[in-house]
């Protein structure tokens, strides 16, 4: 088989790829990669380097793993997850993505298409109208630096306190929508000053809100999805994909400039600029800890305060109220992210970066009823084709760190996309098709087509396949907005 | 003198890429800031409402770009705005290089302006700033 490595990677199974200690000085490791054959084919030179440099990486436990969803990006590739020991290891801000808790929710109701189909023009004039999207959008939240601090330290919980959603909102996030430990001295001026007035907005690139459509030949496994809320039946759902904005980045930029010092100062060399660490205990790693989860806390609050305005948006024109419409939140998950969570080895540091966790049935970390079914877990595909309603697994517990894909992956630069696509045209072909695309910027739009993505069905297989997550339903898209 | 500009195809998957290049330092600087500017928005469709001078110094080159670079994406989402064009210069004094920048633009208005790409950040991702016979290039990584 050709692959885009000179390394050598070994079968383990027909999803489950691995790359020896033998084949990079300085692995402490072994490399893992989820994919079918046909998918590692396809999987860029950067996935491999990228994933056994990781491997390189000071208190790494097990394996440096990448879901089929991956591919290059800045120091740990997209789909990367890689787990630390909290004593020995490293925190680095290229493994959680420098949009920090860049996630999913997914928020379901009771209207079916036959009920949105008439008004869908309307409903997606007044989500544009309602979430900002694109470049330098500000939300509707006017913030001072205390109100923020309370943002940073508080999320979700912030919002809800507000009166931007429903109390029990928060059993359906992860973490409940607020995440320990995030200390406001920690994240610079210029990182405030970034954030402040994008709380509710929806930024670009591949971010986006989606009105989607679950019909009842695509669940898959319909007692799970009845205890998650979806019931097929052409049931109209929407799923948000953003993450901490500009505030995140500056985070993870302000901590970058830290740690290139403090790796000479604890002795640790990269084989990557962009993988610069510094020990988990360190000051300046728990430090950077402590503001990755202000801007994560951030991000919460961030798709906290869109969903109050879809809601708002869908009450608007289709009343009475979003919760006469049914509009409970499925579940909220990040996948920019690193958390401390306990496995067979200890306590360890599980980076996951453009990967979702994935805890299985019985987790203590789940709310009650996810005790049974597990965690869902919310993939997004390209605006054209669908994304992936999932759970997680005792499996993956035991063979990732608890990690599953979180999307498509593209497979086409941005660059080529525009080259080959206007997106006047792709918004017109979509329309026709019956999705209807709102957009800030349409050399944007065109960015995005499906053609620039990996096929989802064929990531969601893979991930089903090893047993690392389970399918339940596929969403199918109406209606889009892109910054 | 003269600068000029130009997207990069396969360097970055899931971002953009641009590759710099003037006659002078400043001229490479003028080419990144434009390549960034036009990221952004198209300029000819921002007015000037709104300005910001901005001064910089350090003692690598590669740094200095890297710091204006990003302060451009700073002041883009701190006010809001996005730019039409930015007038500098760029100087070497002893061992240390020195900037300063008037950078004007305007609200972001989405009823008036081309917007393109909301930059989250400029990134060191096989980012270099060189010297070759009388010319000076750059490559450039921005996270989108």
């Amino acid at each position: 088989m050709k692959l885009n490595t000179d390394m050598r990677v070994n079968r383990v199974t027909d999803e489950v790829w691995e790359i020896p200690v033998t084949e990079k000085a300085g692995m402490l490791v072994p490399a893992r990669i989820y994919a079918t054959p046909s998918i590692l084919k396809t999987m860029d030179r950067g996935v491999f380097d990228q994933v056994t440099n990781v491997a390189c990486l000071p208190g790494i436990a097990r394996y440096a793993l990448c879901m089929p969803d991956g591919h290059w990006g800045y120091g740990f590739p997209i789909g990367g997850v890689a787990a630390f020991d909290t004593e020995s290891g490293i925190i680095s801000p290229g493994g959680v993505g420098y949009d920090v808790n860049c996630g999913m929710r997914l928020i379901r109701t009771d209207l079916t298409r036959d009920d949105v189909h008439p008004k869908l023009d309307r409903l997606m004039t007044e989500l544009f109208r309602r979430v900002p999207a694109g470049v330098g959008a500000a939300g509707f939240i006017r913030l001072n630096r205390d109100s923020f601090a309370g943002v940073m330290t508080r999320g979700a919980r912030w919002c809800i306190e507000e009166g931007y959603g429903w109390h029990r909102d928060l059993a359906h996030i992860e973490e409940g929508g607020c995440i320990a430990g995030a200390d406001p001295s920690t994240v610079s001026d210029h990182a405030v000053g970034r954030g402040i007035n994008q709380l509710g907005t929806l930024g670009s690139g591949n971010h986006y809100l989606e009105v989607q459509v679950v019909s009842s030949d695509r669940v898959f496994d319909p007692e799970t999805a009845t205890a998650l809320g979806i019931t097929g039946q052409d049931q109209i759902v929407v799923m948000v994909h953003c993450g901490s904005r500009g505030f995140g980045h500056q985070v993870a930029g302000d901590y970058l400039k830290v740690f290139e010092k403090a790796m000479r100062r604890y002795g640790i060399s990269v084989k990557d600029q962009q993988l610069a660490c510094a020990p988990f205990r360190s000051p300046e790693g728990q430090d950077y800890f402590s503001a990755m989860n202000c801007a994560a806390n951030t991000a919460f609050a961030n798709r906290q305060v869109i969903t109050h305005q879809i809601r708002e948006a869908f009450a608007t024109v289709f009343g009475p109220s979003a919760e006469e419409l049914g509009m409970e939140v499925v579940y909220d998950v990040a996948h920019n992210i690193a958390k401390v969570e306990r496995y067979p080895e200890g306590e360890l540091l599980v980076h996951r970066k453009g990967s979702t966790r994935a805890f299985g049935p019985g987790s203590p970390d789940l709310p009650w009823d996810f005790q049974k079914t597990g965690q869902p877990v919310i993939c997004g595909g390209s605006m054209e084709t669908g994304s992936y309603l999932l759970v997680g697994t005792d499996r993956a517990v035991n063979e990732t760190f608890g990690s599953t894909m979180h999307g498509a992956g593209r497979t086409m630069s941005r660059a080529q996309a525009k080259k080959s696509i206007r997106g006047e045209q792709l918004q017109q072909e979509m329309k026709r098709r019956g999705i209807l695309v709102k957009a800030v910027s349409l050399s944007g739009l065109a960015e995005e087509a499906g053609v620039a993505y990996k096929d989802i069905s064929d990531v969601v297989e893979t991930v089903d396949r090893a047993g690392i997550t389970k399918k339940v339903a596929e969403l199918h898209p109406i209606g889009n907005i892109k910054g | 003198m003269a600068h000029s500009f130009r997207f990069l195809d396969d360097i970055a998957v899931a971002d953009l890429a641009f590759k710099a290049e003037g006659d002078s330092v400043a001229e490479l600087f003028r080419a990144a800031t434009e390549a960034l500017l036009e990221t952004l928005a198209e300029t000819s469709t921002v007015a000037v409402t709104w300005e910001r001078t901005i001064e910089h110094a350090s003692g690598e080159l590669d740094e200095l770009l890297f710091e204006w670079l990003s302060d451009l994406v700073y002041w883009k989402d701190a006010a809001g705005v996005v730019f039409h064009d930015a007038d500098l210069s760029v100087i070497h004094d002893g061992a240390t290089w020195m900037l300063a920048a008037v950078l004007r633009g305007a609200p972001v208005d989405q009823a008036t302006q081309t917007l393109h790409h909301d930059v989250k950040g400029v990134t060191k991702h096989l980012y270099e700033v060189k010297q070759q016979g009388m010319h000076w290039y750059a490559q450039v990584v921005v996270d989108v």
